[in-house]
């Protein structure tokens, strides 16, 4: 980094001005709000208010909950639909042409919204529809990582393993899944943005339920006190669940 | 360490070349049938065969109306690269001379904009500005930013400190060092990112298209959804994987190689 912090003074005014870049930020919002009106832009205040009018209400907690439980299951199938793959494409060498040159640009290059709206076609709307695409979305991002940890296994180590023992699954489990530790990492770190900031897609089209549905409501009903606060509630659980979730694990493996 | 990597890769794909070829194509062929037959059993609105989806292909290819939706699109994404790599170049390269902005930039605006949610973004642009190409644009745009602002930021924390210094010890003249030593530095970095923004671009376009788009591929299918013309989204799909995949493949892929075999420290 060229930018060294030595002094404490420069690490306050750093602090400082991130803290007031913030509060300018809220500002301009406010006094752009108050000329504009209600259902273009609301004021600050007002969807603060409604942020937490809805953060106790179970309704609004019941969808966010909703949300949260479908990504964590979809983030899940795709790290083991996509590991899967990518481990196949690494065993049986006559499959790995199949998966690196048909089913991976294929399944990367698919519009999200293509699946959304095959799903909505195909299944009737609900928890099933939304993880079918959320997973759909995510497979390719899983796919490429773990397939790049794969390649990057260094031979030495599993030679080394292979004079120490023939069991296959004593490999797999010594040596091999734990080098992929930190590509599986930033997989899932990578499939967890993209749920929660792509895939929601998913239930605008396909579900009557989660955080999705709430903002296609509230942009329906032109209530955008509403769809903003819905939006922040968003970012908030995101990075809530970053700090509970992605942090810990990486925390827990990546670290040696 | 990559070089080697990818000589081993040739090595050994040199033995099973012919049957692991064969195996691609087999594929290939079991996937279409598989899709014939099931296209059989359902109805062609749940899912249209092979067959009239590559007639609806032709069609597409040759019709100057759907062949403009998909010109719209291809304007909407480059025109949102364009911006959206400038702005998140600009937010990365702040906090580079003005250091005492970095905790600003890369703790506050940037996860913020990084966590906020790309529906969220197209629903708030049609509230904001209707639906109008104004709008695509600006949904796209604001959803890679964060992109090109984490890659370049990525791409100015590894510059060479060395080069810098002799830089330093050649010019004192700050404008003459960006653009004859830090741009050149940064070239494979940029690559990358208008890379990955291209690969998200096309997640994102269609979305926005389809629900505050007046043109460009996502309309289209959203056209064809209410028509329940299912065949029309297949042929959609079809030539979106073929053209990002082709550009990918065919024009990024030797780029990018070229660019960081000249630059690359």
């Amino acid at each position: 980094m060229p930018a060294e912090r030595t002094t404490s003074s420069s690490v306050l005014a750093e602090r400082v001005i991130a803290e007031s870049v913030i509060l300018l930020a809220l500002l301009g919002w406010w006094a752009l709000a108050r000329q504009l009106p209600e259902f273009i832009l609301p004021g600050p205040g007002s969807v603060f208010r409604r942020l937490v009018d809805m953060l106790i209400t179970p309704e609004f907690l019941w969808h966010l909950f909703t949300s949260a439980w479908r990504v964590l299951v979809s983030i899940t199938a795709a790290v083991l639909i996509g590991g899967g793959l990518a481990f196949l494409a690494h065993g049986v060498p006559w499959l790995e042409t199949v998966v690196e040159d048909r089913i991976k640009p294929v399944l990367n290059s698919f519009p999200s919204i293509g699946w959304a709206i095959l799903a909505a076609i195909w299944f009737n709307p609900g928890d099933f529809s939304v993880i079918f695409v959320e997973v759909a979305i995510l497979i390719p991002f899983c796919l490429i990582n773990i397939s790049e940890g794969l390649r990057n296994i260094d031979r030495e180590l599993m030679e080394m393993g292979r004079s120490f023992t023939r069991h296959r699954v004593r490999i797999l489990w010594r040596i091999t899944l734990p080098l992929l530790v930190p590509y599986a990492l930033s997989a899932i770190r990578i499939a967890y943005g993209i749920a929660w900031k792509i895939a929601l897609v998913a239930e605008l089209l396909g579900a009557p339920s989660g955080v999705g549905y709430v903002m296609l409501r509230a942009q329906t009903a032109a209530d955008s006190t509403t769809f903003l606060a819905t939006c922040f509630a968003i970012v908030l659980v995101f990075a809530v669940g970053e700090r509970l979730m992605i942090v810990p694990l990486e925390r827990r493996f990546a670290r040696r | 360490m990559t070089e080697t990597g990818i000589a081993l890769a040739h090595a050994e794909r040199g033995r099973g070349l012919a049957a692991r070829r064969l195996a691609t194509h087999l594929f290939t062929l079991l996937f279409l049938a598989a899709w014939q037959i099931a296209s059989l059993v359902a109805p062609s609105y749940l899912l249209p065969g092979p067959v009239p989806t590559a007639q609806r292909l032709w069609v597409f290819l040759t019709s100057a109306r759907d062949l403009g939706h998909l010109g719209a699109s291809l304007y909407h994404v480059a025109l949102a690269i364009a911006i959206s790599f400038a702005i998140g170049s600009l937010f990365a390269i702040i906090p580079y001379y003005l250091p005492v902005l970095r905790l600003a930039i890369e703790r506050r605006i940037g996860p913020f904009l990084n966590s906020f949610s790309a529906i969220g973004w197209t629903l708030l642009a049609i509230m904001w500005f209707g639906v109008t190409p104004l709008t695509v644009i600006f949904a796209i745009s604001a959803v890679l930013v964060p992109f090109a602002l984490v890659n370049m930021s990525a791409g100015l924390a590894n510059l060479d400190r060395e080069t810098m210094e002799m830089a330093g010890s050649f010019t004192r003249h700050r404008w003459r060092m960006f653009a004859l030593v830090i741009v050149p530095s940064l070239y494979p970095f940029i690559f990358a990112t208008l890379r990955i923004m291209f690969g998200v671009s096309w997640k994102v376009t269609l979305t926005a298209e389809l629900f505050g788009g007046n043109s460009g591929l996502g309309y289209m299918i959203n056209l064809a959804r209410q028509e329940f013309d299912t065949t029309t989204i297949f042929a959609a799909i079809i030539l979106i994987i073929a053209f990002v995949h082709c550009m990918d493949r065919y024009v990024l892929d030797p780029l990018q190689a070229n660019v960081s075999r000249h630059y690359a420290s």
